[in-house]
């Protein structure tokens, strides 16, 4: 008796606080994200277990096959021979990286980047928060040029920088006149490209950190006898360590995943590669045994890594607890040794982790570029993008997809922040990690997701891509994978809303949805905007799944994917075309941080945790 | 205009209990305040009545209608937040006019409405303005405006002078109170200023702990404290501790710290015996330094820090072990160090159980 008076009770209770309004915005992000995402990534989970692939090899079979893990290398990291070219001996050191099979080199490649970017991030970062002067602001912004996403051209710049008959080599044979070469390819091509590229997500993570520090934390430790390193290593550090962490696991996931410099580098041996190339063999039909295997671990270390920092930062928020008195920015003048140290040291440095950038739009307007130094200028590849119909229908793919992907982010985003933000239901906790988890599952995995989910259990209708083309679940991967930047954007305004202005809506006889429209959309609109906007720009340049899943039907092929054609095409003039759409998206990339930061004066949302 | 009831309101946060079986009879069209300090469950306890809040047990009436269970868009009540909860990118007829277009009245009917309620609250030629282009007192009569516009069944006031410098305070809380009675709108009004509960209200409702202690008019209230907490919570109040040495009836003798002995009324509902330790409540304003003509209780100290507060002198007395605070004549010339006699009748000395004392004071203290 008294259960069902209980029950009753429950359900009147569930009912006041779950209104219309509410219930659909728990629905809408619920429904999209459990069809397409959470079920084809559990497909991942189970296809290794469930359909053993060609019969015998099963999942163990991966560890124990010497191509996927390997204690003993393949290859001598560094090979040093001489050489006689034009009466001169030169030694040539070529540095290729060992191969420990294809799972243990993912493993160690994504360890130095992490190493690797870390080390650069928190210098570059510490440099900015503290230090003054002149040229700081040149140097912050070449710190974020290698945010500007350029697919695979960028990695290939470096590649060629590091050939034997690079600028590099050529800068050390030809204009110091010393008897070396450097070539730097392959794996260890793979990991410099990765640490150019992905250093500038932990030097965010790291300023934003540090500038969260109560100035007072710092002051109280230099009164207290404190200085300099001593200073850094004891207060500063430990108090940026949630940003450290959370853009250092970034990297190691993003490294993880990352196809573009692998394929710059023609690097198979990494499992990036495995799994994509193993997905394009099942288009024709093959099977690359471990395909699923290699999909599953990628995912679950990927999980396992955002989980734990999750957890890690949610623990370590403690930067900000204290405020009041004065808060303004600790910069001071460096000494001698430490301008020096700026001059000579870092911004050689940071200058150098921008050519990529710099890179792309030398390949773009130049005739051709197969020595050290690029030779005669055209516009001829720019005006391609126009003039080739393949081109121009990939970017006008990519646009709508982008398009159609935004509308979805917005509906979703704005509904699952909102409830995150407002709803007193028991576990809206969990919807806020659902929804920003996609910025740390690998797009490979959700590739593999959707086509073995597909494919298998949606033959034959519209969202099996072999019948209609591969734009619909293109289209929904950039709407989950994009996702996270509204909806972290949307969140932030919501934050600034007193529920108060709500309540007050409401009290005056608004229902929730009034409210919503004609309060909550209006005061966060600024924030809805500039998050959709980073959104977009991310839709655009989307590579895993574009790549993977974009060539199934060919006129309906995104940007990303035309770039990897020409680029893995070997034709002389495809990375020259790629740099042209590299420009194209650079562009785009550049307009949309004006606007976010000048017109809307928001702050340009960054990747982090 | 309702009658407003609530019966057995309990409401939890977690460990925390907000209010704990409130039980309320708010007569239609007077003014009622909930007293207290911040934390004693008030604020929630009227956003269960706005329906922001769902109470864990208990009912909510509207003229006898249930109405816990309804959305706060159902209940015609209408709100003042403490922050205003002005809209800011309407301006200010545009978050007046609000409520009348929820309910679809017709345009010039709106117009007519928003430019009487801009009236009343002294507010014409603004209505161009957005809020933050008013001051803090404007922002407050915007926020009182949009919600008497609408006629509500309940007026429903979240300390709405707090953010309000002390002259304004004092003008606005004449305003409100003659808004009300113009208006007769049944009003319930959350504050912790005691003196503002005093001012404004037909009824006071003291809540400390979630729970109600008291519920009364200002004068009952004032004059007739029914426990140790009300009693030291409104107005200022002086206090000494001691044993009782006799009763007599509705008054008993308190001997302090054995040198001397002060005679009081004992609070209504409470017993004291011989032996019993014993708390004297006084206000520090029934203090006298003439000798009155009829019996008096005599108290002589020390005086320990003198502090000039305008209409009279903060006098702070060392009696034996204990301190006393007294308000004299500040054109007295007293000197600290000094010996200083007082007079109080002893039925200005309220007498409570010590028992329970303790927790007070420490409350006092955090």
């Amino acid at each position: 008796m008294k259960l069902r008076i209980n029950v009753k009770g429950g359900i009147r209770r569930l009912k006041f606080y779950l209104d219309p309004v509410i219930t659909i915005q728990i629905l809408i992000p619920i429904s999209i994200f459990l069809l397409f995402f959470i079920i084809p990534l559990g497909v991942v989970v189970f296809s290794p277990i469930l359909y053993a692939e060609a019969g015998a090899y099963s999942p163990i079979d991966v560890f124990k096959d010497p191509k996927f893990i390997s204690f003993k290398p393949v290859g001598s990291p560094i090979i040093i021979r001489d050489l006689h070219i034009d009466n001169r001996t030169i030694t040539r050191i070529t540095v290729l990286g060992a191969s420990y099979g294809i799972i243990l080199n993912s493993l160690i490649n994504a360890s130095i980047v992490t190493v690797g970017a870390t080390f650069l991030g928190v210098i570059v970062a510490f440099i900015l928060a503290r230090y003054n002067f002149p040229g700081r602001t040149i140097l912050r912004i070449l710190a974020t040029v290698p945010l500007l996403i350029t697919p695979f051209i960028n990695a290939y710049v470096v590649r060629k920088i590091f050939s034997y008959n690079g600028l590099i080599s050529w800068f050390i044979s030809d204009i110091l006149d010393l008897p070396y070469q450097i070539h730097i390819d392959k794996l260890a091509g793979v990991a410099i490209a990765q640490i150019m590229t992905f250093y500038p997500i932990v030097y965010l993570n790291v300023f934003a950190s540090i500038c969260n520090i109560d100035p007072s934390l710092e002051e109280q430790a230099e009164n207290l006898g404190a200085k300099g390193f001593r200073l850094f290593r004891t207060v500063t550090l430990p108090l940026s360590l949630p940003g450290l962490a959370a853009g250092a696991a970034i990297v190691f996931i993003f490294s993880l995943e990352d196809l573009g410099a692998p394929i710059a580098f023609r690097e198979r041996r990494l499992m990036s590669m495995y799994i994509f190339e193993g997905i394009r063999a099942a288009y024709a039909g093959e099977i690359l045994p471990g395909t699923a295997t290699l999909a599953l671990i990628l995912l679950m270390i990927a999980l396992a890594v955002f989980i734990g920092i999750k957890k890690y930062v949610s623990l370590k928020q403690y930067a900000m607890l204290s405020r009041g008195g004065r808060w303004r920015p600790r910069l001071r003048r460096p000494g001698i040794k430490g301008l020096m140290v700026i001059y000579l040291v870092i911004f050689p440095l940071v200058a150098f982790t921008a050519l990529p950038q710099i890179g792309v739009f030398v390949f773009t307007f130049s005739e051709k570029w197969a020595g050290p130094l690029p030779e005669g200028f055209t516009l001829k590849y720019i005006t391609e993008i126009v003039a080739n119909p393949d081109v121009s229908r990939a970017v006008v793919n990519s646009l709508t997809y982008s398009f159609i992907a935004l509308l979805l982010i917005v509906l979703t985003g704005v509904s699952a922040s909102y409830v995150v933000s407002r709803a007193r239901i028991f576990g809206v906790e969990l919807l806020d990690v659902l929804i920003t988890s996609p910025i740390a599952i690998p797009g490979l995995a959700i590739a593999a997701g959707y086509f073995m989910f597909f494919t298998k259990f949606f033959k034959y209708t519209s969202l099996d891509p072999f019948t209609t083309g591969p734009a619909i679940l293109l289209i929904l991967a950039y709407s989950i994978r994009r996702l996270p930047f509204t909806a972290r954007a949307v969140f932030a305004g919501l934050q600034q809303v007193h529920v108060a202005l709500e309540e007050a809506s409401l009290n005056l006889g608004a229902g929730r949805f009034k409210t919503l429209r004609s309060i909550v959309l209006p005061l966060i609109g600024l924030n809805v905007l500039s998050g959709a906007l980073v959104s977009f720009v991310y839709c655009m340049s989307e590579t895993s799944v574009s790549v993977t899943l974009g060539g199934i039907e060919p006129s309906q092929a995104p940007i990303t994917y035309m770039m990897y054609e020409y680029m893995w095409g070997g034709k002389v003039w495809g990375p020259h075309l790629v740099a042209a759409l590299g420009v194209l998206l650079i562009t785009i990339q550049l307009i949309v941080i004006i606007i976010v930061n000048l017109v809307l004066k928001q702050r340009y949302a960054y990747i982090g945790v | 205009m309702v009658n407003v009831k609530l019966v057995n309101i309990t409401k939890r946060f977690g460990e925390v209990i907000a209010a704990y079986k409130i039980n309320l009879d708010i007569t239609k069209g007077k003014l009622f305040t909930l007293l207290g300090p911040s934390g004693c469950g008030k604020t929630t306890t009227l956003r269960i009545i706005a329906g922001f809040e769902l109470p864990d047990e208990g009912k909510v009436y509207f003229d006898g209608e249930d109405v816990t269970f309804k959305k706060p868009y159902e209940r015609g009540t209408a709100m003042v937040f403490q922050n205003y909860a002005l809209w800011p990118h309407m301006t200010v007829f545009d978050n007046v006019a609000y409520g009348l277009k929820i309910k679809k009245l017709p345009k010039h009917e709106i117009e007519k409405r928003v430019k009487d309620v801009l009236k009343l609250v002294g507010l014409e030629g603004l209505e161009n303005r957005y809020p933050l282009q008013l001051s803090g007192g404007q922002q407050q009569r915007v926020a009182l405006a949009r919600a008497l516009v609408v006629e509500p069944k309940v007026l429903l006031l979240d300390e709405p002078l707090s953010n309000l410098d002390a002259k304004l305070r004092l003008r606005m809380r004449e305003e409100i109170k003659r808004i009300q009675r113009t208006l007769k709108i049944t009003t319930i009004y959350v504050t912790h200023d005691q003196e503002e509960a005093m001012s404004l209200s037909d009824n006071i409702a003291v809540m400390n702990q979630g729970r109600i202690l008291q519920v009364g008019t200002p004068r009952e209230i004032y004059n007739n404290p029914k426990n140790l907490f009300v009693a030291t919570f409104i107005g200022r109040s002086s206090l000494l501790t001691g044993i009782v040495k006799d009763v007599r009836g509705d008054y008993a003798v308190l001997n302090i710290d054995g040198t001397f002995e002060i005679e009081g009324r004992i609070a209504d509902g409470f017993k004291l015996n011989k032996g019993d330790r014993a708390v004297a409540i006084m206000r520090p304003e029934d203090f006298m330094v003439e000798p009155p003509a009829i019996r008096h209780n005599v108290i002589e100290g020390i005086i320990e820090l003198t502090m000039f507060l305008g209409p009279f002198m903060q006098v702070r007395l060392k009696i034996s072990r204990q301190n006393l605070m007294v308000y004299i004549d500040p054109d007295l010339d007293v000197k600290t160090g000094s010996k200083l006699r007082v007079y109080i009748a002893p039925s200005d000395v309220y007498l409570f159980p010590f028992k329970g004392w303790e927790e007070i004071e420490f409350e006092a203290l955090a």
